[in-house]
């Protein structure tokens, strides 16, 4: 069975790229095969985070115009070889998406085997972002603790209840998690930050994962190295533990808590 | 590999790329002469009492008067359910003359019965479903009406049974949900930016940030019951009231809201 999982926010910036890159990465790790793919078509992203911008031929608007076959356009991670990218076109817009397209290529991956296949949504509500979502067996919606981004991730929750494939057979409902990124422990202490609990309160979800604000999910970007392979780093443990959530495991929240400032750093004021 | 560079803002549609959702739009046709859709439109129906032109013209004049931002050549609909008989052509033109005169431009009638449907032929008007059939209010509103009214369309919906609408997902931001002739009962939370409307009483058994519009056809005994006030507008048979800051002695209570002589008040739930 292949389990489609759209990583989405409706707000732009929040991390749905380095969530997308992380999940994708920390799902092979555990062995499943994974592919995924990048809906941010125009603005194209996720090979950058994953470190294939230079290996990209096709991508999937020539897959969805069969203009190559989906075998052709599948990049190969080189850190994983059960893990898949397929990256979006930068020359094009989205209205080079199409439903029957999107479904095309999905059911290729699932007769393919593909265990996982991560779709890495546009910001907005428009049709590529639509289309992300439409096909969704899971979402995880990406949301920082910061009034615009709530709301935004608010809506998001209501199309993903209502506008998705599942939503319209009615057969089941497309299983929703919140993810909390750019978490900043000390600045919620100080009470310029919203709480986990406050995100959860006006969302009425539970949070799956909290990644902490950190400057190696930024190094990691640039380098091509999704920031769950760096297992120095909180961010990538919180990823990490985030999708051994998505896999079941019951693992505490860290991170979370405002470091206490130790005898040496108070008097130096580090 | 094909060329890939192409512009983006082509005006032809591309082959494949035409989008799924877009019926309507002739494909095959590289120029049409326009675009048919349907769009859900907002529009006020009225609901005609009197078969005087001049007490329907003084009526309108009033109500234009005193809200004409809102009502100046607001386009309307024309419930002729209540009169009966009903008018004859020349009646109606003479009662739709005098709602244009009094600034509102009638547009169509409401469909109900078979004369109805004759009058709107005669006059070259179109026919819109009716938004709530008049016909079968509960009892206290046909006591109004003559004794001897002829039989009417049978109801759209309701049956004057007085179990209200049931809705237990959370509304979420953009959101709408309407119970029609109903009570609308939530067992879970209206977020903000969303909407819940009842032609009835509207109960949440959850926080309330959105907006909440109780009798939203006229019916002022109607209420609003939350067990968490944070609502962003709430709004009963018209009077409604918009809150930028809340009391403290409302907000996160509960809270019940009524109309007392037309005017709206609100009070902690004791």
């Amino acid at each position: 069975m292949t389990e489609i999982i759209v990583v989405t926010s409706g707000k732009g910036g929040v991390g749905k790229t380095t969530t997308s890159a992380s999940l994708a990465v920390g799902l092979a790790k555990r062995g499943r095969k994974v592919a995924v793919i990048d809906f941010d078509v125009g603005l194209r992203n996720l090979d950058l985070i994953m470190g294939c911008e230079r290996r990209v031929v096709y991508d999937f608007v020539n897959v969805i115009q069969n203009e190559c076959t989906i075998k052709q356009a599948l990049i190969k991670d080189k850190r994983y070889e059960n893990l898949f990218v397929l990256a979006a076109s930068q020359t094009r817009d989205k209205d080079a998406l199409t439903r029957e397209g999107v479904e095309r290529v999905l059911d290729e991956l699932r007769e393919a085997d593909f265990d996982y296949v991560v779709c890495d949504s546009p910001a907005g509500i428009e049709k590529g972002a639509f289309l992300a979502m439409y096909f969704a067996d899971r979402a995880i919606v990406v949301v920082n603790p910061e009034v615009s981004s709530v709301r935004d991730s608010d809506r998001i929750l209501g199309l993903l209840a209502s506008k998705t494939r599942h939503a319209e057979v009615g057969t089941r409902r497309v299983e929703q998690h919140l993810l909390l990124t750019r978490y900043n422990p000390e600045r919620v202490a100080r009470g310029d930050m919203m709480s986990i609990a406050d995100v959860e309160e006006i969302l009425g979800l539970e949070i799956l994962g909290v990644v902490p604000e950190s400057e190696s999910v930024l190094a990691g970007s640039n380098a091509g190295t999704p920031v769950i392979l760096d297992n120095e780093s909180p961010a990538g443990q919180a990823y990490d533990d985030a999708v051994g959530r998505l896999l079941g495991d019951s693992l505490p929240m860290r991170f979370t808590e405002a470091q206490k400032k130790g005898f040496l750093s108070r008097l130096f004021g580090a | 590999m094909r060329v890939r560079n192409r512009p983006n803002s082509s005006v032809e549609p591309e082959a494949g790329g035409t989008e799924p959702l877009d019926l309507l739009t002739p494909q095959s046709a590289a120029v049409s002469a326009g675009e048919l859709r349907f769009a859900q439109l907002g529009i006020a129906q009225f609901a005609l009492r009197s078969g005087d032109p001049a007490t329907v013209h003084a009526e309108i004049a009033a109500r234009v008067a005193a809200a004409p931002a809102l009502l100046t050549r607001a386009p309307v609909v024309l419930d002729v359910s209540a009169l009966d008989p009903t008018p004859d052509t020349a009646q109606m033109q003479a009662l739709i003359e005098a709602v244009r005169s009094a600034g509102l431009l009638p547009v169509g009638l409401t469909h109900g019965t078979v004369n109805e449907e004759a009058l709107a032929r005669a006059l070259e008007l179109p026919l819109f479903a009716r938004f709530r059939a008049s016909s079968d209010l509960p009892a206290a509103a046909a006591v109004e009406r003559k004794p001897a009214a002829a039989p009417r369309a049978a109801p759209v919906v309701g049956t004057g049974s007085s179990v209200g609408m049931h809705h237990a997902l959370p509304v979420r931001s953009g959101q709408q949900v309407y119970a029609r002739q109903r009570d609308l009962i939530l067992t879970a939370m209206v977020g903000n930016g969303a909407e819940v409307i009842a032609d009835g009483s509207i109960h949440v058994y959850g926080t309330l940030r959105g907006r909440a519009l109780a009798g939203a056809s006229g019916d002022a005994t109607a209420r609003i019951y939350c067990q968490n006030f944070q609502a962003e507008l709430i709004s009963i048979a018209g009077q409604y009231r918009v809150f930028e800051e809340h009391s403290p002695d409302l907000h996160g209570k509960p809270v019940q809201a009524w109309l007392d002589d037309d005017k709206l008040r609100i009070a902690p739930l004791a």
